[in-house]
């Protein structure tokens, strides 16, 4: 903290800075059609450059790839907006697809433009994610890469030893588990909430049958259905069920059987293989709880092409190469993010592990969060927010909700 | 002409440097407070509208601005003092002796200033956990009950101040270090000879003569806990609900995690006018000062 200048300074100015050299340069990436850039989310580009290879040794096209970490994608954005030097094929959260879109400087790929790429076709892909369903005002900007659900995981050797055969089908059943599983002890739980997941929420108001949208596509959480939400979120607070620290570890909470209960996504699994190997066979994953549909909440990424690229050719073809339904299951064994190809999907390997049959199937029945302008930075944390000022600092429900309500009521998704 | 000149080009280099990277970002994030600027606007300069005082007029009135200025105040009210007093009182310490023991406690006292703030965040991040950490395995020894640390509205204000303040000494101790040795032998003897005891000596000659590092200290530690971000934003997001969000926390998440630019410009120019006053201030209070 002592005497360095705060990043948000040199944030704002380096967003200044580049804004007014925007003015005198085209600030065009330079055209070259032997390479491509590109941006994919993580800490490490290792098994993108593998997967990419092939890619490079049929069309002779370079592929540079650079790693963004999710915490600081927002800023790398912005500075390849402000300067107008981006990358040429980027990886984009789709919580942050229409931030991103709404900026104007990503490549629209409509159909003409796809037309010569068999495997950008809207239809090959699960309809959740697929061309209009993740257009950006009427404007499809973005390609499926991979998807992402939630579902229930729990420990099986733990339920049973508390008389529990089955996973909860209900959220009603999964309080009242929850409750016996925390009455195991000083320090046990039943159930994990973690407080940055802003979808869990959401999840409950479907699984009430509810939305939070109007038909008009307006934000809306002045639902029976999600006040019947609150009351889960709640309870399982009321009920002693969830940990209240902020700095609870999921994974070492699942595999220390502290919370044997929490609903995650894949990225979960991979996490207790590697902390706890010897848990193989002690857990299992189930649709997600629900009085009325079981559905759960569809994210991933997808990728797009930087409007300014010097290689759009290129970048299309690689779009392609991505997309078969091979490179998808090659990526899903090297890295464990699920594909978003219908056929890679269907794939009989694929299905034969119990566990991704379960995700394949969940991911049939999820839906994407509202595509708002700023899900992450406005309305899903004012939703986290208010729910946690309620759970965690007594506030009133009922005032507090108010506030929600207003805050978010004129939030709409065209 | 010529000797007229001379002054201006030596403060030449740094002068552009200022006005490069300190004036010109403020003039910009002055103007762009007056605009709608976001993530659509930096795209297209078309879509950038003027709205007055809005920003500013929504800024006063936005409940998260004003806790992240009360939190902030909290911070510089608790570290500002605990940082001079603590950096100062170790230094006098380890000035008492040349010896090589001494001499590796400097390091050790400084190692915490050059440390990367992301390992230390996570380390200190795991010190504090609730369930697995340290400090409440050590707690539990003596049959304390878990502390949350970093999810109490209240404690976690003092968690993350308290790695600031330990990174923060490290810096200090070295500058006061530096000042002691500019202390004349001379007063000191002298003192002693006329019987002083060495607390007096302390207090009536070596503190006054540090009265510059200390003022220097002073003005930089203020500013720095005025700009207090690294460590809640690797600890804690500013969490939980906000309760360890300082301002300049705040303005981050608007500028970057909402890409509310004009907004957030907004906030930097207000707090840029208060660091601005305070630090005037210090220097007004100084002016009066005496020097020996």
């Amino acid at each position: 903290m002592m005497r360095s200048r705060t990043p948000w300074v040199a944030g704002l100015a380096a967003v200044s800075m580049l804004a007014l050299s925007a003015c005198s340069s085209n600030g065009d990436t330079p055209a070259d059609a032997s390479s491509l850039t590109v941006w994919v989310m993580g800490d490490s580009s290792a098994n993108f450059d593998t997967l990419v290879a092939p890619f490079t040794k049929d069309t002779g096209i370079a592929v540079k790839t650079v790693a963004v970490p999710w915490d600081s994608i927002d800023q790398r954005f912005t500075t390849a907006v402000a300067s107008g030097n981006g990358p040429d094929v980027l990886q984009i959260g789709i919580s942050k697809l229409r931030t991103f879109a709404d900026s104007g400087a990503l490549l629209p790929l409509d159909e003409t433009t796809i037309a010569d790429y068999p495997n950008l076709a809207a239809d090959g892909f699960i309809d959740g994610v697929a061309g209009d369903a993740t257009a950006i005002g009427g404007e499809v900007v973005s390609v499926p890469w991979v998807s992402d659900t939630r579902v229930l995981f729990y420990r099986t050797d733990i339920l049973e030893e508390n008389g529990i055969t089955a996973p909860p089908t209900t959220w009603d059943e999964l309080r009242a588990d929850a409750k016996v599983l925390s009455d195991r002890g000083v320090d046990q739980y039943g159930y994990y909430v973690p407080q940055w997941d802003s979808s869990l929420p959401v999840i409950m108001t479907w699984g009430n049958g509810g939305d939070i949208l109007t038909t008009d596509q307006t934000i809306n959480f002045d639902t029976p259905e999600f006040e019947a939400a609150v009351d889960i979120y709640a309870g399982l607070y009321a009920d002693g069920s969830v940990p209240t620290n902020a700095d609870f570890d999921q994974t070492q909470g699942f595999t220390s059987g502290i919370t044997p209960m929490v609903i995650s996504g894949p990225y979960l699994a991979n996490a207790i293989s590697a902390a706890a190997p010897e848990l193989e066979g002690k857990w299992s994953v189930a649709p997600v709880p629900a009085s009325v549909d079981h559905t759960s909440l569809l994210a991933g990424s997808n990728l797009s092409v930087w409007g300014k690229s010097g290689n759009t050719e290129g970048a299309l073809k690689l779009l392609d190469f991505l997309s078969t339904p091979e490179t998808q299951l090659a990526w899903y064994a090297a890295d464990g993010q699920l594909p978003t190809s219908k056929a890679a999907l269907a794939d009989p390997t694929l299905l034969s592990d119990p566990i991704t049959a379960v995700y394949a199937a969940q991911l049939a029945d999820s839906r994407l969060l509202p595509l708002v302008p700023s899900w992450d930075g406005e309305t899903g944390k004012a939703l986290l927010d208010a729910l946690n000022s309620i759970v965690l600092t007594g506030a009133d429900r009922a005032s507090t909700l108010d506030t929600l309500f207003q805050a978010t009521g004129d939030t709409s998704v065209s | 002409m010529r000797p007229r000149i001379t002054p201006y080009v030596f403060i030449a280099p740094a002068t552009l440097l200022l006005v490069a990277f300190g004036v010109l970002p403020i003039l910009v994030a002055t103007f762009v407070s007056f605009t709608d600027m976001n993530l659509a606007g930096l795209g297209d300069w078309s879509r950038i509208s003027f709205v007055g005082v809005d920003n500013y007029s929504q800024l006063f009135g936005d409940a998260a601005f004003w806790q992240a200025m009360r939190n902030t105040g909290l911070f510089a009210v608790f570290g500002v003092p605990s940082v001079i007093i603590l950096s100062l009182a170790i230094a006098l310490l380890l000035n008492r002796s040349g010896s090589r023991f001494f001499k590796a406690l400097r390091s050790f006292y400084f190692v915490p200033a050059i440390t990367a703030i992301v390992a230390v965040s996570l380390v200190w991040g795991y010190l504090y956990n609730t369930q697995f950490g340290l400090f409440n395995y050590l707690l539990s020894l003596v049959g304390v009950g878990p502390v949350q640390w970093l999810s109490d509205p209240t404690m976690v204000k003092f968690s993350v101040a308290l790695v600031a303040v330990w990174r923060g000494t490290g810096l200090n101790i070295i500058i006061f270090l530096a000042a002691l040795q500019g202390v004349p032998k001379e007063y000191l003897e002298a003192a002693e000879l006329d019987g002083a005891s060495a607390w007096r000596k302390t207090v009536s000659i070596t503190i006054p003569l540090l009265r510059f590092a200390i003022f220097f200290v002073t003005i930089t530690t203020v500013i720095a806990w005025l700009q207090f971000f690294d460590e809640p934003f690797v600890l804690t997001k500013g969490g939980p609900l906000g309760e360890s969000t300082s301002i300049s926390l705040f303005l981050f998440q608007t500028g970057f995690s909402a890409s509310k630019f004009g907004y957030a410009s907004a906030g930097s120019v207000v707090l840029f006018a208060i660091i601005a006053i305070i630090t005037l201030v210090q220097l007004r209070a100084r002016r009066t000062d005496v020097d020996y």
